[in-house]
């Protein structure tokens, strides 16, 4: 007596599907067994990974995204070294303190004006000393350049500063000195 | 007079009327401290220099000064129109790539005498910004110091001074000058004393730098 096809593969499908016990430890020896086989080539993790990193490879590039990572790479290096794009070199712009100090006897009054103040008498009005006595003083940020100046008494009587180089091109009439600020 | 004539007469005074209207209507605010005569004129011959490529600020300060010390109107303009032809002849010796503050300095140092070549030799001499050389030279000049010698000292020291070094070397002059040394000598002296100085702080530098193999 034969068995119809549907009959056999049925029968297959339930014996399939009946449940089979199965070892509760049976993982775990898999594992075990996984752990002891050796390394492929016996190569390390880090030497597999370094083989992938210094493996030659052809990159195609486009002249486009080769202009934008070297913009890229350009931009990062000036954002590293603390400059931004266009801005000037941190050099010899910074301005310093310049002290300048006159005599000037029974003045009431005494401004420094020069090619730092627009010449305008009412900007740098100069402090008598603390002192006291005749001496009256200024400070005044420059940068590096030469500056004419000179000093302006009770509004009305100029001196030259003294104590540095006189203006040769002075054309007014008037005394004026010189003063030069060194950048490096 | 033709009518033709008269009508031109008319539209040349109109046109040149129009050019200084342009020139003060765009011109610096600073100049409204000039008197209403002058500023036009100094505000044209800014306009000049500025189209020419020149810094402008030093002409305005020029006018300033004059404005403020009350200087006549027509020396005012004539300062402004020296300085503005000075400064065209230090960038013609320096070259076009001149800062602002080494025309300024340029235009001081030829105005104290020192020839264009000077200022091109200067230029050659020194790698980095002869704004600072350029004014002490012309600082030395004021001191007495005839321009040949000063210009001499300062070729000789620009290469490897710094710009302290230049402002301490015309100190130095100065002061030797004011207790009684005659210029020449107290330049020579205070340059010889600068070079040492100079060659010392690089040997030392050197001696510092870590050796190669």
């Amino acid at each position: 007596m034969f068995e119809q096809p549907e009959d056999a593969v049925e029968r297959i499908v339930r014996q399939l599907q009946r449940p089979v016990p199965i070892d509760p430890a049976v993982d775990g020896r898999v594992m075990d067994e996984i752990a002891r086989l050796p390394v492929p080539g016996g190569r390390s993790a880090a030497r597999v990974a370094w083989g992938w990193v210094t493996r030659p490879r052809h990159i195609a590039l486009s002249p486009l995204g080769g202009l934008a990572i070297a913009t890229g790479v350009a931009a990062l290096a000036l954002v590293l070294s603390g400059r931004r794009p266009g801005s000037a070199p941190p050099a010899e712009d910074t301005p310093r303190e310049f002290e300048f100090v006159v005599v000037a006897p029974r003045a009431a009054s005494v401004s420094l004006v020069g090619d730092f103040n627009d010449w305008d008498a009412a900007r740098t009005p100069m402090r008598p000393s603390q002192r006291g006595g005749p001496l009256w003083t200024a400070v005044v940020p420059l940068a590096p350049g030469r500056y004419r100046y000179a000093f302006l008494v009770d509004g009305s009587r100029w001196l030259a500063d003294p104590a540095a180089p006189r203006a040769r091109d002075d054309e007014f009439g008037t005394p004026s000195s010189v003063v030069t600020v060194g950048g490096s | 007079m033709t009518l033709r004539s008269l009508l031109r007469a008319a539209v040349a005074t109109a046109l040149a009327a129009a050019f200084v209207a342009t020139a003060a209507a765009a011109q610096d605010p600073r100049l409204g401290r000039l008197d209403p005569g002058t500023r036009p004129l100094v505000a044209v011959a800014i306009d000049s220099a500025r189209a020419a490529g020149l810094p402008t600020e030093p002409l305005v300060q020029r006018a300033l000064e004059g404005a403020t010390k009350g200087a006549p109107g027509p020396l005012i303009v004539s300062a402004v129109q020296r300085l503005a032809a000075d400064l065209g002849r230090a960038r013609e010796a320096l070259g076009p790539g001149t800062t602002p503050p080494e025309l300024e300095a340029g235009a001081a140092a030829l105005r104290a005498g020192a020839g264009p070549a000077v200022l091109t030799q200067l230029r050659r001499a020194r790698r980095q910004t002869i704004a600072v050389p350029l004014a002490v030279l012309t600082d030395l000049v004021a001191s007495g110091v005839p321009v040949d010698s000063a210009a001499a000292a300062v070729l000789a020291l620009a290469a490897r001074a710094r710009d302290a070094d230049l402002v301490e070397f015309r100190r130095a002059v100065e002061r030797d000058i004011a207790l009684g040394a005659p210029p020449t000598a107290a330049t020579a002296a205070a340059a010889a004393a600068a070079d040492a100085r100079i060659s010392q702080l690089n040997a030392g530098a050197r001696e510092n730098r870590p050796g190669r193999p």
